[in-house]
């Protein structure tokens, strides 16, 4: 099998010099490598350091923590990649399909590369820490090293089957727009056990903690961390276990790998059409001409690309855990935490449009061709402000009454709504202005992890920066008396965040118009 | 009366390259003008320049005697333009787009909707009128770029590479398509590495090479009794002929 061994170790060549490569390339790549490098080298130490510590709680909790670890680990090693897919060209099969390379060669060369790299041994190093944690005796030691490097290699093949598996729903245009969303879905979610947290276990931790151990129990992670503490012959069989499910996975990856070789690309195939007629139409309901079309080009962009849709579940999901979180303190609900979450929901809306080009992208030369004065531009920008208050409005009306309801004070949901929305008005005044003198490329792919082309993310921070600090300056005026009790000071935030977006609509037309070009390079930058 | 499309000394660096070194453009009225060279030579960029979506660093471009830079205002209602990667509003569909070209253009919605029903047949894309570009093919997505460019009957069309990776029926759809619009005294210029389809196509050629226009002139005056791919060899010089090296290449013996 000397074919194996030397394909193999071309294909951890291959990986190595993919990692490698982060070091060529301008400072700010190689930053990023030396960051990630030391990072993934702290992220291991820590996470052996964290689990060995285990070792010095009572038995039963120990056993039970160290298979919630690890099967963190093997959930984690399933959705990372499919975050971050096509960030590394190994992980993708269709790109080997041409070589001739058996399937046996293929799995096996694959499996090593992707057990190569900083990340996969800072988890080998924090799995480890199992060992330090449960083992007693020989045994356990004995047993413990085999065990960490059969769930490693559980990890990784589950990781591959699913990537694989998944591989031709990411290559099609529907699979990962449902992908795009889905992401972010997992990066919120996390969230989740921090907010239960802060607001008090709703049962007793360690009688949670028992009962996800029972449902870990004989799942390969519990297995392997019940035969390190086992240290005898019952962990030996649990062992055997292990290592079969990593043969069954590994097997069924090479099937679905085999499978994924040969089937075609079918991305365009029959893709989804629009329904024309049926349904009101909401062109019915718009102005005509310019301002009308963008408003439905909008609306329509809000709803179908994932990068909208995303947008604004985002602004929603932070406002709502914010909210409960607030509630969690000490009773002191004055006007601040029913108008606070309003506001806040504003500006986190309101900062959408601090990048308003951004999401046309390469495509905002079709608006170029066709604006031949400043008065145009503003148009296009009124446009998208009208869709943004569209949606917009009645989310701040839902938002208010929920920070009303909760905190029990409904009745200040009155004032609320409209502070929120002149706040929202302020906000798409300053982002017009942004909009058009720090302009960014969002990345095609939706990517949770940054949200510019490479090399302008400090633009895009830069940008999102200003967008809410001059916001935050801006709104006082509007938020400030009423949060003080001056309640009937809300009806003039209405006038005051029209105004507010009117002006920077004017200003944003005069300089955008002027640099339209440099704008629309900015926006269309390769990603 | 003045030419179609006119330069003087367009100039474009990025960063250290030259892209375009002083072009001089000329592109009688009425002509089917093709725009030839190789990768690289500037081509796309004097495209980008002329028709304002890319800022020149020196030199003037007029179309129909009218300053692009000085005079936006009627320049851009006079051009049609499909650039290069043909990025549309992916999220629209085919019909959606050509409506929201036509309003930004200011044309009365009615109007639109009857162009739009006009231009989807003749590009043979009333089937998928529905469907989101995003979902289109390659040829697909040219027919329907070149609908929008065409939806507001603009007098000249700055097409770049029209024809590449477009199907034989799509791209017999737009050759036919262009003709009937040049026929009616508007312009067309278009780039393309093809040139059998520019010889076929084409009354007026331009050859551009690292950044400047070697030949220019009707389309007998350029190749004068040659072929045109063999002049525009001659004129962009030859690099390498592909005789050294490769000796193992090819069947034995």
């Amino acid at each position: 099998m000397a074919g194996l061994a030397g394909m193999t170790w071309l294909f951890v060549r291959l990986k190595l010099s993919l990692v490698r490569g982060g070091l060529r390339g301008d400072a700010g790549r190689q930053a990023g490598f030396a960051f990630s490098m030391v990072a993934a080298l702290l992220a291991g130490l820590a996470g052996f350091a964290l689990v060995s510590l285990i070792r010095f709680a009572p038995p039963d909790i120990a056993l039970d923590l160290v298979a919630v670890a690890f099967a963190i680990f093997a959930v984690g090693w399933v959705v990372v990649p499919l975050t971050a897919f096509g960030l590394d060209e190994t992980l993708d099969p269709a790109r080997l399909a041409l070589f001739p390379l058996t399937t046996r060669q293929l799995a096996t060369g694959m499996l090593a590369a992707s057990a190569t790299g900083p990340w996969p041994i800072a988890s080998l190093v924090a799995l480890s820490g199992g060992v330090v944690a449960l083992a007693h005796g020989p045994g356990g030691v004995l047993l413990g090293v085999p065990a960490v490097v059969l769930v490693f290699a559980f990890c990784l093949t589950a990781s591959r089957l699913v990537t694989t598996g998944l591989s031709g729903l990411l290559r099609t245009r529907r699979g990962r727009d449902l992908l795009a969303v889905a992401a972010i879905f997992v990066v919120l979610l996390a969230q989740v056990p921090n907010l239960l947290v802060n607001r008090g276990l709703p049962g007793d931790p360690t009688r949670m903690l028992a009962s996800v151990g029972e449902v870990l129990r004989w799942t390969p992670p519990g297995l392997a961390a019940h035969a390190i503490a086992d240290g005898g012959l019952i962990g030996v069989a649990e062992l055997i276990v292990v290592a079969m499910s990593v043969v069954v996975l590994g097997w069924l990856w090479i099937a679905a790998l085999r499978h994924a070789l040969v089937r075609p690309d079918a991305s365009s195939q029959g893709g989804g059409s629009v329904r024309r007629s049926g349904r009101i139409s909401i062109g019915r309901f718009l102005p005509g001409g310019m301002l009308g079309a963008v408003v439905a080009k909008e609306l329509k962009y809000a709803a179908r690309e994932p990068r909208g849709r995303v947008n604004w579940i985002m602004a929603l999901f932070i406002t709502v855990i914010i909210t409960l979180s607030l509630r969690g303190g000490d009773g002191a609900a004055g006007p601040g935490s029913v108008i606070g979450p309003a506001c806040l929901a504003a500006v986190m809306i309101g900062l959408q449009a601090g990048n308003s080009f951004g999401i046309d992208g390469r495509s905002l030369w079709m608006n170029a061709v066709a604006f031949s004065t400043p008065r145009d531009l503003r148009t296009d920008l009124a446009g998208r402000h009208l869709a943004m208050a569209v949606i917009g409005v009645p989310l701040l009306v839902v938002v208010s009454l929920f920070a009303g309801l909760v905190t029990g004070h409904a009745a200040l949901a009155l004032a609320a709504a409209p502070v929120a929305w002149g706040v929202l008005g302020v906000a798409m005044g300053v982002g017009a202005i942004t909009s058009v003198t720090a302009p960014y490329t969002y990345p095609d792919r939706l990517n949770a992890f940054t949200g510019a082309a490479p090399g302008q993310g400090g633009q895009a921070f830069a940008a999102s920066f200003a967008t809410m600090v001059v916001t935050g300056v801006l709104i006082l005026p509007i938020v400030l008396p009423v949060v003080f009790g001056l309640t009937w000071w809300a009806v003039l935030a209405v006038p005051y965040g029209v105004a507010a977006s009117w002006a920077g609509r004017r200003i944003a037309a005069g300089v955008g118009f002027a640099r339209l070009p440099e704008l629309l390079a900015a926006v269309s930058r390769p990603t | 009366m003045a030419d179609a499309v006119r330069t003087q000394g367009l100039f474009k660096r990025f960063g250290q390259q030259v892209a375009v070194g002083g072009v001089d453009l000329v592109v009688p009225r009425g002509s089917f003008a093709g725009l030839v060279g190789p990768n690289g030579a500037g081509k796309t960029t004097t495209l980008g320049m002329v028709t304002g979506l890319l800022r020149p660093d020196g030199g003037r471009i007029e179309i129909d005697g009218r300053d692009v830079w000085a005079d936006p205002v009627s320049v851009k209602a006079r051009i049609g333009v499909l650039p290069e990667g043909l990025r549309l509003f992916e999220r629209l569909s085919g019909r959606e787009l050509l409506t929201y070209c036509g309003q930004l253009r200011g044309i009365p919605i009615d109007e639109v909707g009857r162009r739009a029903d006009e231009l989807l047949k003749v590009m043979d894309l009333a089937e998928a009128q529905d469907k989101l570009v995003v979902d289109y093919s390659t040829g697909m997505r040219k027919k329907i770029g070149l609908a929008a460019a065409l939806l507001h009957n603009p007098g000249v069309l700055f097409l770049d590479e029209p024809f590449e990776g477009v199907d034989p029926v799509s791209a017999n759809t737009l050759t036919e398509v262009l003709r009937r619009y040049v026929a009616s005294g508007s312009t067309v210029v278009f780039s393309s590495h093809v040139m059998d389809l520019v010889e076929r196509l084409c009354d007026w050629v331009s050859v551009m090479n690292r950044g400047f226009v070697v030949a220019q002139g009707p389309l007998d005056d350029v190749r004068q009794g040659r072929t045109l791919n063999e002049a525009f060899l001659d004129l962009v010089g030859v690099r390498g002929n592909g005789e050294e090296g490769l000796s193992w290449l090819g069947s034995p013996a």
